[in-house]
């Protein structure tokens, strides 16, 4: 310390307060800046008002702490257990494989159209040759020919009234996307069946009846058929109707 | 009854700066902060009492940060009281003589902070020590030189809080306290260099 001015430690702390008039402060420094010693007391003055000021907010802090702990102990911070943090991760992963799972049902049910499960499991109805051709009608012949017009025309015209021709109009309506007439043809088989106590063609009919009526969007009739044949296993058919086409069918009547 | 009010960082800065409304301030960065940072330390090896002393750290550190100036708006609030968080723990884990985290969990959402605000934390030790010599005051010094220098009131309503008859009369109390604390500080050149690091670091 200066000894030839004895308040010099008031002028730091006055200095140290901002307390000094301007003249003063300016004098103040530049003696400062010029004395090493005096330079090292004002450090010293600068620390202890750190330390005061770090008690002070440190002392506050407490003060709120103490405070805000009461008001969110109501909700406090939770912890995650080992068991929990088990569970949770199992969770995501349950919840990741439901998500996955959950899309690729979404994507079905999304994009299944009735043209699609109608492709999927239509076959075009082939004649089987037991009788050899010679014996072959024209209804016959010109469906094995593939012409499906000239069936309809020859169906309609009445000249082979009967199970086959009905069954073979049928047939060839659905061939040409005709689902009225062919659901018309179909039903009209299985009555005639009926009415004669016989089963010409009945599976056909029943089978390819069901078709129809997914391609005419006829959902619930559909249904009706395919579980009859399902639960047949006598059924010519039932190895066609698997759960996953009923699936497909009911998912189509929810869309 | 409290109005309770989110601040934005501008406002929240301002004020701790200027020292003026700290309290609703400080209850501020509590109430938007407390729960993820105490979060954070509960899910590194810390239990709930270190997750809220640790807390109470990184609150004097920020607040110290900004009063100084050093926060220059580089990152938000959030983003900042995240990385003073961690360092101040991955500190007192180190002193505690455990292995550094090999799994540091984050909050569902938090920032993965690269900010490295590990130069602004003084040790937990340190700082204690600053407590101590200056909680050693008698109560009458604290009282004065915290209502003077953390406070900043002025003389004459130190004197209403207090049972001096003169604003002189405090003054020179206040005079006698300061020096006697300058002393004791002196005397630990380690709490020094601690303090000297407090105002320029």
């Amino acid at each position: 310390m200066d000894n030839a001015t004895p308040n010099m430690p008031e002028d730091l702390v006055r200095l140290l307060d901002n307390e000094l008039t301007p003249e003063e402060k300016a004098e103040l420094e530049s003696r400062l800046a010029a004395d090493l010693q005096l330079q090292q007391d004002f450090d010293s003055l600068l620390c202890t008002r750190a330390a005061i000021r770090h008690y002070g907010l440190q002392q506050q802090v407490s003060a709120i702490h103490l405070q805000m702990m009461e008001e969110m102990n109501e909700q406090p911070v939770k912890r995650i257990a080992p068991v929990r943090k088990m569970f949770r991760y199992s969770a995501a992963v349950a919840a990741g494989i439901l998500l996955i799972v959950g899309g690729f049902f979404a994507y079905q049910f999304f994009t299944l159209t009735p043209g699609k499960v109608f492709s999927a499991h239509y076959q075009s109805f082939e004649l089987t040759t037991v009788r050899g051709t010679l014996n072959e009608s024209a209804v016959e012949k010109a469906f094995r020919d593939k012409n499906y017009t000239e069936v309809i025309r020859l169906h309609d015209a009445g000249t082979e009234p009967g199970v086959k021709a009905e069954f073979l109009n049928g047939a060839a309506a659905l061939e040409l996307k005709d689902n009225t007439r062919a659901i018309t043809s179909f039903n009209r088989v299985i009555s005639l069946n009926k009415e004669a106590h016989t089963t010409g063609f009945q599976d056909e009919a029943e089978y390819y009846l069901a078709l129809s009526y997914i391609a005419a969007r006829d959902y619930k009739s559909a249904l009706g058929l395919l579980k009859k044949i399902g639960s047949d296993p006598q059924h010519l058919y039932n190895s066609k109707v698997t759960n996953g086409l009923i699936r497909q069918v009911r998912m189509l009547s929810w869309q | 009854m409290e109005v309770i009010r989110n601040f934005p960082d501008s406002e929240l800065l301002g004020n701790l700066r200027s020292g003026q409304r700290m309290e609703e301030t400080i209850k501020a960065i509590y109430r938007g902060h407390f729960e993820g940072l105490c979060w954070y330390v509960m899910n590194n090896n810390g239990s709930r009492q270190d997750a809220e002393d640790n807390f109470q750290e990184v609150l004097v550190s920020f607040i110290d940060v900004v009063q100084r100036d050093k926060f220059r708006g580089e990152s938000s609030i959030k983003t900042f009281l995240f990385s003073l968080n961690r360092y101040t723990w991955l500190n007192e884990l180190k002193r505690r003589g455990r292995a550094q985290l090999r799994e540091e969990k984050y909050e569902k959402g938090q920032e993965r902070v690269q900010l490295d605000t590990s130069h602004y934390i003084t040790g937990r030790e340190e700082k204690a020590e600053v407590l101590r010599i200056v909680g050693a005051l008698g109560e009458t010094c604290r009282k004065i030189l915290v209502l003077f220098y953390y406070e900043t009131l002025s003389m004459k309503e130190i004197l209403e809080r207090t049972e001096y008859e003169t604003e002189q009369v405090v003054r020179n109390k206040k005079y006698k306290c300061l020096k006697q604390l300058e002393q004791r500080i002196n005397a630990n050149p380690a709490l020094k260099e601690t303090l000297k690091n407090l105002i320029h670091g």
